[in-house]
């Protein structure tokens, strides 16, 4: 590991995830997610499944793989077109700004608009980081991000949530590690493409998904 | 155990579906049940257990074949095992299939693994079912994974892994459903728009656009709600096939 | 990192990163203070000079580039909403990654667009925008937050291109001595202008309007 792999995953590179609850906002909504015990589960469940397809996905990205149909088994593992819209907006904020940050002939043999999984094996490949690095970033911000969204939304107290992240840290480790040797994970869950959808066509969103 | 069914479907004389392949070993028989359907029979109790099935389906161009079973499959735990009970289905699909077996009930206690690979070519049209009930009566859920890979000439559709029951890391209240039900349907052509049939959702079920088709997905604590809230979503007109 | 990596190439004025397109120009300020009604003003009375569209980022998706449909005569390819995540301030600052990616939407469906207006969601005297997303920004406060709030800075009140204040009609009501706020805007300002305005009584901006055009005159062709 290097630095760069801080970098990758800090919250505040300004790749767009912020905006982002990865389902939080549409769970609270619906009643499924309320205190931090739910919290809890929801991002168990969101790092198994989503998570562990993301790490997958960046830790062939990273090694290597043919981008396009890495892109491709990414679209098939992700049937919900709010949820892959989401992914390939993110996909494109990571783009620009590791564009910047890590300049590499690798960023152009990327899909205009790529899934953020693809995304990030490219840039954590770019950063000097190997594959194993893509898949734990990639897991890791299946949880941080939507943790977060939880904080903000439900006002809950910022150290619980911290700390719920925090004691994640073997299940985001053990994801990344199955993530690489098990070659592509596709792992779903229904419950997080129902969210996506039903939050796609609020009007009152706060989110971006 | 090992069980190995091969059934393979061909255009015959005046577009009549024939089946110059249909065998099965093992715990289940295949017997024809009309002019383009055939039925999987149980001939033991089970799966139980490390038992493994096979079944190879061939659907040339031109033929249709329906392959439905005769009553639900019950998994139940080995004694002493832990290992999963497994049915692999293979389809190889240049005509149609429409794949719609009985539930899958899940005993408590058992692990059961359910996986799909299906291969359509260009003229290829599938609707595959899987309907899977964890726990009998007043029992505790049994464990069910799933996974499903659709592709077409090589491309991906769909390829995803749904587990269900305790065991499974995605499987936790407050949605922890007994029942679940999954249809997906790929129509004969590939260039009907996805927004064509949209994504659609109800309570605990959801639609989603596929390349020339769809997917539905539902789920609950009763099967026969959670069938019925699947078949809600379900196009009225299914993607439109050309004649 | 390759060896010769050279620190120099990344590191770039403001805006320095893009070259041409249409001027952005940020719109912030405290919740109320009238930047919707503003940004409705100045595409009402800039919409026949200029090719202009909104990139809106209003708490609730659709409010703001609601009113601006009925009230700037914007048609809805024009007017692009983009979801904060509970906070206005970073994404117009601190990651303006789906203001950039609203911008530059607006920029592909329209080539010749001259003018974007990013519309802050409200936010306190410490918001202001990053010059990554815009070129100037203007920062609106109203008359009726009391005459204190030019006094009490922020980089909104004391970075911005052009200070506005708003709903000047309102200061017999509320008690707000208009020239103690034209005073200490200038104090804390360094010499940068502001501007008291009523969009009540003067529905058509055209000061801030003028200020625009400015702007767009002096920039630097690409």
């Amino acid at each position: 590991m290097t630095a760069a792999l801080l970098t990758l995953a800090d919250s505040r590179l300004p790749a767009g995830g912020h905006a982002h609850s990865g389902g939080v906002e549409q769970a609270i909504a619906m009643g499924v997610l309320t205190d931090a015990g739910s919290l809890t589960t929801f991002l168990r469940r969101r790092l198994a499944t989503s998570g562990a397809v993301a790490a997958g996905l960046a830790a062939a990205a990273c090694g290597g793989g043919d981008l396009a149909a890495l892109d491709a088994e990414a679209d098939a593992r992700t049937p919900s077109p709010a949820l892959r819209a989401a992914s390939r907006q993110q996909g494109r904020g990571l783009v620009r700004v590791g564009r910047r940050a890590w300049p590499s002939a690798a960023w152009d043999e990327l899909p205009a608009l790529p899934h953020h999984a693809i995304a990030l094996g490219v840039a954590a490949a770019a950063g000097g980081l190997g594959p194993r690095d893509a898949a734990q970033a990639a897991a890791y911000l299946s949880v941080s991000g939507p943790a977060t969204a939880a904080q903000r939304l439900l006002a809950m107290d910022p150290l619980t949530v911290a700390a719920i992240t925090a004691r994640l840290a073997p299940e985001v480790d053990d994801v990344a590690t199955r993530a690489v040797a098990d070659g592509l994970p596709a792992a779903t869950d229904p419950l997080l493409d129902l969210l996506a959808e039903v939050h796609a066509t609020r009007k009152d969103r706060i989110f971006a998904s | 155990m090992r069980t190995d069914v091969e059934i393979v479907a061909r255009r015959g004389p005046g577009g009549r579906t024939v089946l110059p392949v249909l065998r099965a070993t093992g715990q289940l028989a295949v017997r024809r049940t009309g002019a383009t359907t055939v039925h999987l029979v149980a001939t033991a109790f089970g799966p139980l257990g490390g038992d493994d099935a096979t079944i190879r389906i061939v659907v040339e161009e031109g033929a249709t074949l329906g392959v439905l079973s005769v009553a639900a499959a019950i998994a139940l735990p080995a004694r002493g095992a832990t290992t999963p009970s497994v049915q692999r289905i293979e389809a190889d699909v240049e005509g149609s299939l429409d794949l719609r077996l009985e539930p899958t009930v899940v005993a408590a206690g058992a692990h059961h693994r359910a996986e799909l690979v299906a291969g359509l070519g260009p003229h290829g049209q599938l609707t595959v079912t899987d309907q899977v009930l964890l726990g009998r009566a007043g029992e505790e859920p049994g464990r069910w994974t799933g996974t499903t890979r659709i592709e077409r000439g090589g491309r991906p559709l769909l390829h995803t892994t749904v587990g269900l029951g305790t065991g499974e890391p995605a499987w936790l209240p407050p949605v922890a459903p007994r029942a679940y039900v999954s249809t997906v349907h790929i129509a004969e052509t590939v260039h009907i728009a996805e927004e064509e049939v949209g994504v659609a959702t109800g309570q605990d079920a959801v639609r989603l656009p596929l390349p020339g088709g769809w997917v539905t997905t539902a789920w609950g604590a009763e099967l026969h709600r959670v069938v019925r809230a699947a078949a809600a979503l379900a196009p009225a007109a299914p993607v439109r096939v050309p004649a | 990192m390759p060896p010769d990596h050279n620190l120099d190439d990344y590191v770039d004025a403001p805006g320095a990163h893009r070259h041409g397109g249409p001027l952005r120009v940020g719109l912030g300020g405290p919740v109320g203070s009238g930047k919707t009604a503003l940004a409705a003003a100045l595409c009402r009375t800039l919409g026949e000079e200029f090719d202009l569209a909104v990139v809106t980022n209003d708490i609730y998706t659709t409010e703001d580039a609601d009113f601006l449909r009925r009230n700037a005569v914007l048609p809805d390819d024009r007017i692009e909403a983009v979801q904060t995540g509970c906070c206005p301030h970073t994404a117009i600052r601190d990651d303006i990654t789906a203001n950039l990616d609203a911008v530059e939407l607006l920029e592909a469906r329209h080539p010749g667009l001259e003018l974007v207006f990013v519309e802050s969601g409200g936010d306190n005297l410490t918001a202001s925008f990053s010059y990554g997303l815009i070129d100037v920004q203007i920062f609106v406060l109203d008359v009726a937050g009391g005459d204190k709030v030019p006094r009490k800075g922020g980089p909104g009140v004391t970075a911005a291109d052009l200070l506005v204040v708003n709903k000047t009609d309102l200061a017999p009501m509320v008690g707000a001595d208009l020239d103690v706020m034209r005073r200490d805007s200038a104090a804390v300002r360094g010499g940068k202008p502001t501007l008291l305005i009523s969009l009540r009584d003067e529905p058509t901006a055209a000061a801030v309007a003028d200020w625009v055009r400015e702007q767009i005159r002096v920039r630097v062709p690409a």
